[in-house]
């Protein structure tokens, strides 16, 4: 999926850029698509749930009083048919395989970095969790610890890539910007005008 | 003659070898010395080595000098395993991202150069070889390399050779058309080897080896302590043995001779030991390993520079010790006797009795004041310079890219059919690159051809694997405004001011 930067300037004093390479959804079908996948999750997640809560029904007893009525669920028709597939099935099996499916479930199936400017303090970047359920990791470097930000190039598998990092008082290894996504030139230079200009006030 | 510069075209050339620095030598010097020049004359030039300890990743150096130090992984003396298609993924990478037009492989022994230029031919890319060292024919080894040297060269579209002994024998190694080597000798950066009384400024940092010797160059006396200097790598083929052999020789027939040796390898132990046998330990100064920009120092503390090589191609060092004002003693080797004029050398057959006489020879002719060593420096300052290397080379360059016309580059020779020049000039086209391979030999021109396909194969599958469009363009060094524009810049400013 193409790569795109979306840099915002909400003061002259701040910057944020941030890469993605999550799908925009400015189409209409985009925006369907992205509907249909979100009910998608949402079935898949509360059927794996019914599922496991069918495997374990005999251990919580089902009692009339509480306010869900197990015994009229089970005894429907998919009910009764989940129950048949939960009891055919392996308990590890069906705990492996729940795991798996929740992890996929929240899945984010996109990556997005970002890098935030303020002048005067200094700089955070952050690159987002595979999972909607972690959160993103973020790096905060303040101003008077940053001794320089580069473009540089390295090897990366069978490539050689360009990256933006960042030069750290003190630190043997620089903090690369994006280090997932790790954008094009041309997105990289943007950056890095944007981000001195903000920082320096060096004309850009 | 400023129309001819303005209409060259500038040339992306990639210099490939598995030898270049922080490892010091003489391929290693003679690539960066000719990219820096042919940068200077306009160029681009980037440097593809693997990565040495401490150095992986790209690098630059002096004048915009890109390197790319390739992880990879070295088995024997900084040479990298040779497999035949693991290089290329990363090569076409470099070479798309960088445009390169021209792949520039140096040294025989280096198989990421072999890889290159079997690559580059495969993307359909110019390519040159230069060849640095001599080789046998005889033993296994040597076999081996050459079919390998010959699978590489059956394509290659220029080879440079440092010396025309060398060129003889990497014609008969290769089987090549002659007219397709190019002899271009190294080179030394003249201002770095001064004499020593010829820069009365210069920081002389081993005092006690400078006390010996006056500013202004005085006439050895009888009974003056005379010293040989060896700075070489303590290697089989640069002849340690010889001197091992020849060492305590020459310290008994000599009492006033001192010797100073440069230089790490795995012969350091068996010279260690026969300084200890010999006890010589007062007479021979063992100094290790030294950088290439100590040379000099070292250099200059001697009067005799004795070279006991069994083979080489060009020999570098002696002209560095010739330009430092040395008398040179060595060997008659390889490309050796090409290299200095007589009166700076002595030659001996490489065995132990004649290089034992030879240095006697120079250490007399130097007691008789017979040579005038003070003069050598202006000499070779002469003879040799990186410049002139790099302007050849360029030539070579716009030959095989077609701005020079074939005959012109190659020669008109009148008796020739027209036809067998036209293979000179090396398609691209796959059955005609095969047709090269196939005449290896019998079994070999066949396994050469199964890998000529295979790459071609591995070429189309690596350009639908990772497209083009999605390699990103490098950037150049900016470059210094030439010397045209920049008083043009001149006049408009003088001209808005008036």
């Amino acid at each position: 999926m193409p790569v795109h930067l979306i840099s915002r300037r909400p003061s002259p004093t701040t910057a944020s850029f941030t890469v993605s390479n999550a799908s925009r959804h400015t189409s209409t079908t985009a925006k369907l698509f992205f509907y249909f996948q979100f009910l998608l999750r949402l079935i898949v997640f509360s059927g794996i749930i019914f599922l496991d809560t069918a495997h374990f029904r005999h251990i919580f007893s089902p009692r009339n009083e509480s306010f869900i009525p197990w015994a009229a669920i089970w005894s429907s028709p998919l009910g009764s048919f989940i129950c048949r597939i939960a009891d055919t099935t392996n308990s590890i099996v069906t705990a492996l395989a729940s795991a798996l499916v929740i992890y996929g479930v929240f899945l984010k199936g996109y990556t997005e970095e970002s890098l935030l400017v303020i002048r005067g303090l200094g700089i955070q970047t952050s690159t987002s969790s595979p999972t909607y359920l972690s959160k993103a990791a973020t790096r905060f470097i303040p101003t008077t610890e940053i001794q320089d930000i580069v473009i540089h190039e390295a090897f990366k598998g069978f490539e050689v890539r360009f990256y933006l990092a960042v030069v750290v008082v003190g630190e043997p290894e620089v903090v690369v910007v994006f280090p997932k996504l790790l954008p094009n030139r041309a997105t990289l230079e943007e950056v890095w005008r944007g981000s001195r200009h903000c920082l320096y006030d060096s004309k850009p | 003659m400023r129309r001819g510069v303005y209409a060259k075209r500038i040339v992306y050339s990639s210099m490939v070898s598995d030898f270049f620095f922080p490892q010091p030598g003489g391929v290693e010097s003679h690539i960066y010395q000719l990219s820096t020049k042919l940068i200077d004359r306009g160029h681009k030039v980037i440097i593809i080595t693997h990565a040495y300890k401490g150095r992986t990743g790209v690098r630059y150096l002096t004048n915009g000098l890109k390197v790319y130090h390739v992880p990879f992984l070295v088995i024997y003396r900084e040479t990298t395993m040779p497999t035949v298609f693991s290089f290329f993924p990363i090569f076409r990478n470099i070479v798309i991202r960088e445009q390169i037009q021209i792949v520039h492989g140096h040294q025989s022994l280096s198989s990421f150069c072999h890889e290159a230029i079997l690559h580059a031919r495969t993307m359909g890319l110019r390519t040159v070889f230069t060849d640095h060292s001599l080789f046998g024919f005889a033993d296994a080894g040597s076999i081996l390399t050459n079919k390998l040297l010959k699978f590489t060269l059956s394509d290659v579209d220029h080879v440079i050779c440092v010396s025309h002994t060398c060129k003889e024998n990497t014609v008969l190694r290769a089987s090549l058309d002659p007219l397709m080597v190019s002899v271009i000798p190294n080179a030394v950066v003249a201002e770095n080897f001064r004499p020593l009384h010829a820069t009365p400024h210069a920081n002389d940092r081993q005092s006690g080896g400078t006390s010996q010797l006056q500013h202004t160059p005085r006439p050895i006396g009888p009974n003056d302590i005379i010293t040989i200097v060896v700075i070489s790598r303590l290697f089989y083929n640069k002849g340690t043995d010889l001197l091992i052999a020849s060492i305590p020789r020459i310290l008994a027939s000599h009492p006033n001779v001192r010797f100073i040796i440069a230089g790490s390898g795995p012969k350091a132990i068996d010279l260690e030991q026969m300084l200890e046998r010999n006890v010589l330990q007062d007479k021979v100064e063992m100094l290790g390993a030294i950088r290439h920009e100590e040379v000099r120092d070292v250099m200059v503390r001697g009067h005799i520079y004795l070279h006991p090589s069994l083979t080489e191609a060009f020999g570098t060092v002696i002209v560095e010790a010739a330009s430092c004002g040395l008398y040179v003693v060595c060997t008659r080797v390889g490309g050796i006797p090409e290299v200095l004029p007589q009166h700076m050398t002595t030659f001996a057959k490489p065995e132990e009795d004649d290089i034992v006489l030879a240095t006697s020879k120079a250490i007399s002719a130097l007691r008789s004041n017979k040579v005038r060593t003070e003069r050598f420096h202006d000499q070779v300052k002469v003879m040799y310079s990186w410049t002139d290397v790099a302007r050849r080379t360029e030539r070579v360059y716009q030959g095989i890219s077609g701005d020079i016309s074939p005959q012109e580059f190659y020669g008109y020779y009148p008796g020739e059919i027209q036809e067998a020049g036209s293979d000179r000039i090396r398609n691209f086209s796959l059955i005609d690159r095969l047709k090269r391979y196939y005449g290896c030999g019998v079994w070999a021109g066949k396994l050469f051809c199964l890998c000529v396909v295979i790459d071609f194969l591995l070429y189309i599958f690596l350009e639908m694997l990772f497209p083009r469009a999605n390699i990103d363009i490098a950037r150049s060094w900016p470059k210094k405004l030439n010397e045209a524009s920049s008083t043009k810049t001149e006049r408009d400013r003088l001209g808005s001011t008036s």
